[in-house]
């Protein structure tokens, strides 16, 4: 840790993480329902599970945003923050909304727009602490005079997170126009800016890892953000096959979302660059292990399985079906979740204040392999259940609930998965939480122990 | 390239793909009023609307397509169901429903019966937006078997003049999507009576005492049906409320040749 400041980011990973540990719990609720029968839905139904699942995702999400920006401002901008007592007000500020949030779904307190069902004032606290966030470092790196391209690219990318979460407030009365500009949110947050954000996170890890010339990195992340607005833009199209739209947003999400995963392809070319250039000979085997995962992980949740259901013709048959959160839950996984934790893992040995090299990392090796194959396997069971739907229920014409009926053991599969993942999660927390803490501890014992002969 | 070629290139292309974003963005504003018909757009349509977020039906449901997996696609639903069984199935989902027969059943949303006609109002709507004519075929809520009777699309032959083949594939477009409710094979009841051996039970409504409708023929009978429901209805658990049938009449629905058209096919159930 270069700068004492830079600590501000360990309690946004604590709440970060925590709040990734209850994502689990409502996730796997969620699918237990799927099996049927249920005997909470009349106090806990799926769509407060489901709700709860999603709005935790985001929000830990951009908490580890957050987190990783406060991290790595100060590095790059060679100064110490404008003021760590307003990161730790907004983090209380945050977590508040969030902690409201939740609470507030489990009494049916929602706006009841999908991944946007925040009530008015919880929105609106979320905008302020946003702002807080966004002067804080704005004030760090206007003092210190000093921007690279890196920041640059998170700044920008978590400076129009904020802009775009403000369609979100307006009302519509037409569904339609409602849905449109929904879109303007989630769209342009997941397939835009925050391709920003993983981008640069990507960029600063690469860098710090493989100790690549920054010339080099920062002028193909130019080129990696400008495939995601030129794909990512008119990508949007995507969202609005079949939903009362003029019929040219069809062919034109088809064809700027088939370039989509050119962002995801110049991401993994990126990394392997990096590789191949400078080697990856760095300490910190977990943090390589997270950046390298979310580069190779986003290609294909986010890249490849996007594009699996994205041609107008296919997704006539797909739209609506279990194909989606295929595509949702590997694409949030690989491009956020896992540089989120990658942030996480890099940063840990400093805020700790350990040496890289003693770091313990089996209990590590364990939570990265055990999430990447459990959501693999998730994907998978999505996979062939959305298969499976689409042919019994919109070729064939089944009835939903017979499909449903038809399909049970992919959500067995989805299931076991899932407790795969979780079990994944929890070794992740624990070693965040127990065992890095004490690593210290441990490594002066070994060091005093070492040296007496047997 | 340098990092200044890379640099302009990231803005320029971002500046020229978020102009013509804009720029589709505003055309399309031109055409939303007549693709969702924002004319019919009515203060109880507004109203439903809230309904449908309040109670977070996105979170189960998809409209449009969008939402979860975890409950029926809404889209159609209105014209697949119709307003009396929306109602009565609003009122107690599971009247129509158990999860031991069908695996998931809606928790009761308790709504009031404002809430109830606003919801409505609101899917049917939805149900008329000009959406590039998705589903490509209609999504069921549940079906006997696939879709009644046989696959691919349901296009009677260009130069059939048969009643009957006409009549049939009336009964498997949508709208009237007949099947939605009917199954055509005995003793399975979806939302209304099975139509298996129709002409033959019709022949023994109109003979029967309770029977105090106006036909006096099989045919008669199946055409009052699709008319008035109301005038006769079959004795069953979910088939009324109230005395009234919850089948929607279809006398304006339908052309009276198409009407014709679907008695002859319907009589055939012998």
């Amino acid at each position: 840790m270069r700068y004492r400041t830079q600590a501000v980011a360990y309690p946004y990973f604590v709440v970060a993480l925590l709040l990734y540990g209850l994502q689990m719990a409502f996730g796997l609720l969620s699918a237990a329902k799927y099996l049927g029968p249920d005997p909470i839905k009349d106090w806990l139904p799926f769509d407060v599970t489901k709700a709860i699942h999603t709005n935790l995702l985001i929000v830990w999400v951009l908490t580890g945003f957050m987190g990783g920006a406060y991290w790595l401002v100060p590095e790059e901008s060679r100064t110490e923050l404008h003021s760590p007592k307003m990161a730790h007000v907004a983090l209380g500020l945050w977590t508040l909304a969030g902690v409201t949030a939740v609470v507030g779904y489990l009494f049916g307190w929602t706006a009841g727009n999908k991944l946007l069902e925040q009530p008015l004032p919880v929105k609106l606290a979320i905008v302020v602490v946003m702002l807080m966030f966004l002067y804080n470092l704005g004030m760090t790196i206007w003092k210190a005079k000093r921007l690279t391209t890196t920041e640059g690219i998170l700044m920008a990318g978590l400076a129009l997170t904020a802009i775009l979460y403000l369609p979100s407030l307006f009302e519509f009365d037409n569904y339609t126009v409602a849905i449109f500009y929904r879109w303007w949110t989630v769209h342009l947050w997941v397939e835009g800016v925050w391709e920003m954000i993983q981008g640069a996170l990507l960029a600063y890890l690469l860098i710090r890892l493989s100790g690549i010339d920054r010339e080099v990195m920062e002028k193909w992340l130019y080129v990696i953000v400008a495939l995601t607005f030129i794909s990512g833009l008119l990508g949007t199209a995507h969202h609005y096959y079949f939903v009362g739209v003029p019929s040219y947003w069809l062919p034109i999400g088809g064809f700027f979302s088939a370039l989509e995963p050119l962002v995801f392809v110049a991401m993994s070319a990126y990394a392997y660059q990096a590789i191949r250039r400078s080697g990856l000979a760095h300490p910190n085997t977990l943090a390589v292990h997270w950046t390298l995962g979310s580069a190779l992980f986003s290609a294909l949740g986010a890249g490849l399985l996007g594009l699996a259901h994205t041609w107008p013709s296919v997704n006539k048959w797909t739209h609506g079906t279990l194909i989606t959160p295929m595509h949702g839950h590997s694409a949030f996984f690989g491009a956020y979740v896992m540089i989120v934790l990658a942030m996480i893992s890099y940063a840990m040995p400093a805020l700790m204040g350990h040496p890289e090299s003693q770091r313990e990392s089996k209990i590590g090796l364990w939570a990265f392999w055990l999430q990447v194959g459990g959501m693999f396997g998730m994907t998978m069971a999505f996979a062939a259940a959305g298969i499976g739907q689409v042919y019994l229920e919109r070729v064939l014409g089944f009835g939903y609930l017979e499909t449903q009926a038809k399909i049970q053991v992919h959500f067995l599969m989805l299931v076991g998965t899932g407790i795969l993942f979780t079990a994944g999660v929890v070794l992740f927390l624990w070693d965040f939480f127990f065992l890095a803490p004490r690593q210290r501890v441990h490594s002066d014992a070994a060091a005093q122990a070492a040296p007496t002969p047997a | 390239m340098t990092r200044r070629q890379t640099r302009f290139f990231f803005i320029a292309g971002t500046t020229v793909f978020t102009v013509i974003f804009v720029a589709l963005t505003i055309h399309s504003h031109t055409r939303f009023a007549e693709l969702t018909h924002e004319d019919a757009i009515t203060a109880d349509v507004i109203a439903g609307k809230h309904v449908w977020h309040r109670k977070n039906c996105i979170n189960c449901h998809t409209l449009l397509g969008e939402g979860a997996y975890f409950a029926p696609d809404l889209t159609k639903i209105a014209q697949h169901r119709g307003e009396a069984y929306l109602r009565q199935f609003l009122q107690d989902p599971s009247r129509f429903y158990s999860e031991e027969r069908h695996g998931r059943l809606m928790p009761n949303p308790r709504l009031s019966n404002q809430q109830i006609t606003e919801v409505i109002a609101f899917l049917t709507w939805v149900s008329h937006i000009d959406n590039q004519n998705w589903p490509p075929r209609p999504i069921l809520v549940t079906a006997a078997s696939p879709q009644g009777i046989v696959l691919g699309t349901p296009v009677p032959p260009a130069a059939s003049t048969d009643p009957v083949a006409l009549g049939e594939a009336l009964f498997r477009r949508s709208p009237p999507a007949c099947f939605s409710c009917h199954s055509l094979q005995e003793n399975i009841v979806l939302v209304g009576p099975s139509l298996a051996g129709l002409a033959t039970r019709s022949a023994g409504i109109v003979q029967s005492p309770d029977y105090k409708g106006a036909a006096r023929t099989p045919q008669d009978y199946i055409r009052e049906s699709i008319v008035d429901p109301h005038a006769y209805v079959v004795p069953g658990p979910t088939f009324a409320a109230g005395g009234q049938s919850i089948m929607p009449p279809f006398g304006t629905v339908l052309k009276p040749d198409e009407i014709d058209q679907l008695v002859a096919y319907l009589a055939t159930f012998k």
